[in-house]
C-alpha cells in the first residue's frame, strides 16, 4: 500500500511523507462527494482542502471538535484517507487527535477509526481497513474526519488537503472478478 | 488580354503560385467579367483553401459548372442546405447534376451528411456509372454498407464506359478497324476530341478525392470548362486524342504553343487519327512519329504543329495545363523515347493508352498526361519505367526519320490504339476489383475475407500505404493485435506521412500496451500534421493508457473539434467519460458518434456498454444488438450480447450467443467464461465446471477462473476443493476488490452452515 512511516505505537502516526503515493487499483472517490466543513475562517474554507493546492488550507473558527464532512451520492468502498498537514508550517494549528466515523447520514455516525499523529510533516495515510479481509473496505454514504485536539493544545486546526480513495470498480460492468491475465484482458473491451 | 490573363492565372495555378493567380484573375474579372473568368477566379480561391470567397463570388450563378463549384464552397464551409440546393435546385427537378459523376458524388456526400442514406446511395450509384474510375463513391458506398459486388461495379460494363471516354468516338471500343480511313478517323477524332476535351477537364482542385478518379464528366460549357485549369485528370487525356491536349496546349499557351504540344499534338493524329485537318496530320504524322517520344524536331514540328494547332485551339474549349504538361511532356516524350525506336510497326500507343488507363487514379497532373499523349501509337516496353523517368531525349534526327516511315502506318495505329485502350482499362478495373472487393468486405467486416482478397493483388500494390493500412484494419478487427501492428507497421515505412488508418493502428498499440510505441506513433503523427484528427486521437490513446483519462479526454476533443465528422474521435470520447465515470456525458459522445456515421460499431458497443453498467439491461441488449447487427463476426461482441441476455434471465438465448461467440473466434477466453457463469446461474455445475477447466489450460494466470471455480464447489460443499482453487486465485494477484472478495469467501468456507451466501 501507500508508503508511510507508522509509529511504534497503536494508532500513533508520526511523521508524513513528501510525496503522494497510491497504489493504481485505488482511485479518488471524493470528487462528486458533497464537502462541508463545522467551522471556517473567511478565506479559507473548504475549497481549500481540496484545491491540491498545499499552501491554501482550511482554518476552522470554532469550538473543537473539528469535522469534516464528506457525503456522497451514492454508496461506495473506502479504503484510504490522506491529509496533508505539517507541524513546521502550523505548529499549534496542526491536528494531533483524529477521529473517523462513517455513517448513512448525520445521525449514525460511527466510530471507525482513531488515530493520533505526532508532528506530522507532509501527507498522512490513515487506512480504513480493519484487520479481517472482509473488512478492507467501508462500504458507506459518509465519512466525518473528526479533529479532536491539536497539538500544543492550539484550538482551531490548520488542514492543508484531503483525499479519499477507494478501490476502482471493475472496468467490465456486470463482473463478479476482475481480469488479471492478458489473454482475458486483451479480447475484454471493444475500443 | 483576356486570354493572356486567363493563361497566367491558369499557368500560376498548376504552379502553385496563388497568390499571383488570384491576383491576375481579379485583373481578368475587372476587366472582363464574364462568368466563365468568376469561375476561373472561383478555382483560384478554392485552390488556396478560401472557400468563403468562391462562396461570394459564384453566387446565384447558374452555369452548370458554376453551380458545382458553388456547391464545392458551400460544402468546405458546411452550409449543406445551400451547396445541395445549388447541384440539385428544388424547382427545377429535372435540371441536370453538373458535372456528370463528380457532381453525383458531392451531392451524395452531402446526402450522406445530412443523413439522407437512400439518397445518398442513388447518388454515389450514378457517379460510378458515369465514371467508373470514381473510386471514392465506391467507398462511400462500402461505408454505407449499400455497394454492390466490386465485380460488378468495376466489370465489363465500366471497361466499355471507361474506353469510351478515353478513345475517340471514332474509335470506340469495339470496331477500331483499320477500314477507318486516315480522313475519317480524323473527323470523328476531331469530334471525339471535342466531346473529350469538357471530359478532360479536369476540375476541381478543391476535391481532392475527386481528382484521384481522374476523369470527371464535366457538362460540355466551354466557358465554365475552359476556366478551369487542368489539373491531374488529363490522364486520361492521353489516350485519346492527342490534338486535344495539343489543343488545349495551344489555347493555353495563347501565343506560341511549346514545342512539345505541337509534338503531341502532332503525335495525337498519328495514333489516334485525330487532327485538326487531315492534311497536315499526314505530313505530321510522318514527321512525328518518333519525337512523339522526343518531340524534339522542333523546326520541323513548330510548321506542322502551327497548323495543328490553329485547328485545335478553337475546338478546345478547355485550357490545358500548357506549360507544365508541356514540359512534362517534354520529358515524358523523351522517356518515352527510351523505350525504343522501333515504332514503326508496334507504335501502339495502346499499350500506353493501357498504361495511362491505369495511371489515373494517381492523379498526376500534367506528366501523367503528357505520357499517355505520348504513349499514343508508341511501343511501349516497359511503358512503366518510361513513363517514370524522366530521361533525356535522344537525338531527334533520327527519329524525324523514322516519323517519315511511320506515317502510313498511322491508320493502323488508332485502330490498335483502341485496343489498347481496352486493355488498359481491363487492367485498371481488374486492379480496382480486388481493391474494390477487399474494401467492401471489410467495411462489412469480413475480415478473413478482405484478407484473403487482397492477398491476390500484386506486390508492387499490396505494399501502398493504402493497402497494408487496409490489411491492417482487418487484422485490428479479427482481434489480432499482432498482426495488425506489424501490417501497420509497414504500412509506416511504405508511406511514412500518410495518417490514413492512423489512428486504429493507435488503438492496436494500445490495446496491446506498447506505451512506448505508442507514445513514438503519437509524437511523429503530431509532428507531421497537427491539424489532423488522427494525431490528437493517437496522443489521447498514449494518455488513456498511462490511466490519464482527462488528458486523454482533452486530446480527444481536439480531435473531434478539427473534424467533427471523424466518427472515431467521438468514440473515443465517448470511452474517456465512461472511464471518468460520467456516463451522460459519455452517452452524448457515442451518440454524436453515431450521428456521423450509423455503421461504427464501437459506438452502439459503447452505449451497450454504458447501460449495463447502469443496469440498464434492456437498454443494454439492444444496443449491444445494434452492434451485433452490424459486425455480426466479433466474438467480443457477441459475448457482450450474452451477457446482457444473462442479466435480462434470458438463459437459453443468453447460451446460444456465447456458443456462437466461442465459434467465431477460438482465442477469444471472454464467452467460455461468461457461458461458465450463465450455466452457474441455471445450476449446471458440471458443465460450468468443465468450462472452467477448459479455461484453466488456456488462461492458466487468470485470477477469474480459479475465483469462480472456487465458488462452484463451494456451492457443491466440495470444500476442500473451494479452499485449493480460492488460494490459487489469490496467488494470481488479482485486484484489492477481488483479494477481499476471495478472501471473505475462505472466511466463509469455514462456516459451512452460514445460509449467508452472497459469493
Amino acid at each position: 500500500m501507500a508508503e508511510s512511516s507508522e509509529g511504534e505505537e497503536e494508532g500513533k502516526l508520526v511523521g508524513g511523507n513528501q510525496q503522494l503515493v497510491v497504489d493504481d487499483d485505488l482511485c479518488e472517490m471524493a470528487k462528486k462527494a458533497a464537502w462541508s466543513v463545522s467551522s471556517c475562517k473567511p478565506g479559507n474554507g473548504v475549497l481549500s482542502l481540496r484545491d491540491d493546492n498545499l499552501d491554501t488550507y482550511w482554518q476552522s473558527d470554532g469550538a473543537q471538535p473539528h469535522l469534516v464532512n464528506i457525503q456522497f451520492q451514492k454508496k461506495v468502498k473506502l479504503q484510504l484517507v490522506v491529509l496533508y498537514v505539517d507541524f513546521k508550517l502550523d505548529e499549534s494549528y496542526t491536528p494531533s487527535k483524529i477521529s473517523i466515523r462513517a455513517g448513512d447520514g448525520f445521525h449514525n455516525l460511527k466510530e471507525i477509526k482513531a488515530i493520533e499523529l505526532v508532528k506530522p510533516a507532509g501527507w498522512v495515510y490513515i487506512s480504513l481497513s480493519g484487520n479481517d479481509p472482509r473488512e478492507t473496505f467501508v462500504n458507506t454514504f459518509m465519512l466525518q474526519i473528526a479533529i479532536l485536539s491539536n497539538h500544543l493544545n492550539g484550538r482551531d486546526t490548520h488542514v492543508r488537503q484531503i483525499k479519499v480513495y477507494g478501490p476502482r470498480p471493475n472496468p467490465i460492468p456486470h463482473q463478479a472478478f476482475q481480469f488479471t491475465s492478458r489473454e482475458f484482458i486483451t479480447y475484454s473491451t471493444v475500443r | 488580354m483576356e486570354a493572356i490573363l486567363t493563361e497566367c492565372a491558369q499557368n500560376s495555378l498548376r504552379h502553385f503560385m496563388y497568390r499571383n493567380a488570384i491576383f491576375m484573375c481579379e485583373r481578368l474579372c475587372a476587366e472582363f467579367p464574364s462568368e466563365t473568368n468568376s469561375q476561373l477566379l472561383a478555382v483560384c480561391y478554392l485552390q488556396n483553401n478560401q472557400a468563403y470567397s468562391a462562396y461570394h463570388i459564384l453566387k446565384g450563378n447558374h452555369m452548370a459548372h458554376s453551380r458545382y463549384l458553388f456547391a464545392q464552397s458551400c460544402f468546405k464551409m458546411d452550409l449543406l442546405n445551400e451547396a445541395e440546393a445549388a447541384l440539385c435546385p428544388p424547382n427545377e427537378s429535372s435540371a441536370e447534376i453538373p458535372n456528370g459523376a463528380a457532381g453525383h458524388y458531392l451531392l451524395g456526400l452531402i446526402y450522406r451528411c445530412t443523413d439522407r442514406r437512400k439518397s445518398a446511395i442513388y447518388h454515389f450509384n450514378q457517379a460510378l456509372s458515369l465514371d467508373p474510375l470514381l473510386w471514392a463513391a465506391y467507398e462511400e458506398l462500402c461505408i454505407l454498407g449499400a455497394a454492390e459486388e466490386a465485380a460488378t461495379v468495376f466489370g465489363d460494363a465500366a471497361s466499355l464506359c471507361i474506353q469510351k471516354q478515353h478513345l475517340p468516338h471514332g474509335l470506340g471500343s469495339k470496331s477500331m478497324q483499320a477500314s477507318a480511313e486516315d480522313q475519317g478517323l480524323i473527323s470523328s477524332r476531331n469530334v471525339g476530341a471535342e466531346d473529350l476535351s469538357p471530359r478532360h477537364l479536369k476540375n476541381i482542385h478543391g476535391n481532392s478525392q475527386r481528382d484521384a478518379a481522374g476523369n470527371y464528366h464535366s457538362a460540355p460549357q466551354p466557358g465554365g470548362t475552359g476556366s478551369q485549369p487542368l489539373n491531374g485528370g488529363p490522364t486520361t487525356l492521353s489516350f485519346y486524342s492527342t490534338p486535344s491536349p495539343m489543343a488545349a496546349a495551344s489555347q493555353l499557351s495563347g501565343v506560341a504553343p511549346p514545342p512539345i504540344c505541337r509534338n503531341m499534338q502532332i503525335n495525337g493524329p498519328n495514333s489516334c487519327a485525330t487532327g485538326a485537318d487531315s492534311s497536315p496530320r499526314s505530313t505530321v504524322n510522318s514527321t512525328i512519329q518518333a519525337p512523339r517520344r522526343k518531340f524534339v524536331d522542333e523546326g520541323k514540328l513548330r510548321k506542322v504543329s502551327g497548323r495543328l494547332f490553329a485547328d485545335s485551339a478553337p475546338r478546345r474549349s478547355i485550357r490545358l495545363a500548357t506549360g507544365d504538361s508541356v514540359a512534362n511532356t517534354n520529358s515524358n516524350v523523351s522517356t518515352v523515347s527510351g523505350n525504343g525506336t522501333n515504332h514503326s510497326s508496334k507504335y501502339l500507343g495502346g499499350s500506353k493508352i493501357a498504361t495511362g488507363s491505369v495511371r489515373p487514379v494517381t492523379g498526376r497532373k500534367g506528366q501523367s498526361w503528357s505520357n499517355e499523349n505520348f504513349d499514343e501509337g508508341i511501343k511501349h516496353d516497359g511503358y512503366d519505367d518510361s513513363r517514370n523517368s524522366s530521361t533525356t531525349c535522344s537525338s531527334p534526327s533520327s527519329e524525324s526519320r523514322s516519323l517519315d516511315q511511320e506515317g502510313p502506318t498511322s491508320a493502323a495505329g488508332v485502330c490498335l490504339s483502341g485496343s489498347r485502350v481496352a486493355v488498359g482499362a481491363s487492367d485498371l478495373l481488374a486492379l480496382l476489383r480486388i481493391l474494390g472487393e477487399g474494401y467492401r468486405l471489410s467495411c462489412g467486416y469480413r475480415c478473413q475475407d478482405a484478407l484473403d482478397v487482397y492477398v491476390k493483388l500484386p506486390q508492387k500494390q499490396y505494399n501502398t500505404g493504402w493497402v497494408l493500412s487496409q490489411v491492417g484494419k482487418a487484422y485490428f478487427e479479427m482481434v489480432d493485435y499482432v498482426e495488425a501492428d506489424h501490417a501497420f507497421n509497414l504500412a509506416r515505412l511504405a508511406s511514412p506521412y500518410s495518417l490514413e488508418g492512423m489512428d486504429v493502428y493507435s488503438t492496436v498499440l494500445y490495446h496491446l500496451k506498447e506505451d512506448m510505441k505508442l507514445s513514438y506513433l503519437a509524437q511523429e503523427l503530431i509532428s507531421t500534421d497537427r491539424l489532423a484528427p488522427q494525431s490528437w486521437c493517437a496522443m489521447g490513446n498514449c494518455y488513456s493508457l498511462q490511466k490519464d483519462h482527462e488528458t486523454a479526454l482533452k486530446n480527444f476533443q481536439r480531435a473531434v473539434q478539427l473534424d467533427s465528422r471523424f466518427a472515431y474521435a467521438h468514440t473515443l470520447c465517448g470511452h474517456e467519460y465512461v472511464a471518468l465515470e460520467d456516463f451522460e456525458n459519455g452517452i452524448k459522445s457515442y451518440q454524436s458518434a453515431l450521428r456521423v456515421d450509423t455503421r461504427h460499431y464501437n459506438a452502439w458497443y459503447g452505449l451497450g456498454m454504458v447501460y449495463l453498467r447502469q443496469e440498464k439491461f434492456e437498454f443494454s441488449e439492444h444496443h449491444f444488438r445494434m452492434a451485433f447487427q452490424i459486425n455480426p463476426r466479433s466474438s467480443v461482441i457477441m459475448s457482450y450480447l450474452g451477457t446482457a441476455l444473462h442479466a435480462l434471465k434470458r438463459n437459453k438465448e443468453a447460451l446460444e450467443i456465447m456458443e456462437k461467440a466461442i465459434m467465431a473466434d477460438k482465442k477469444n477466453p471472454l464467452p467460455l467464461y461468461q457461458k461458465a457463469n450463465i450455466l452457474v446461474t441455471v445450476e449446471n455445475f458440471d458443465g460450468a465446471l468443465e468450462v472452467l477447466e477448459e479455461l484453466k489450460e488456456y488462461a492458466p494466470r487468470e485470477s477469474s477462473v480459479y475465483a469462480l471455480m472456487g465458488r462452484i464447489y463451494k456451492r457443491r460443499d466440495m470444500y476442500d476443493k473451494a479452499m485449493l482453487h480460492f488460494g490459487l486465485a489469490l496467488d494470481m494477484k488479482p485486484s484489492a476488490t477481488d483479494v477481499a472478495t476471495i478472501k471473505a469467501a475462505i472466511e466463509k468456507l469455514h462456516v459451512p452452515d452460514e445460509i449467508e451466501d452472497n459469493l
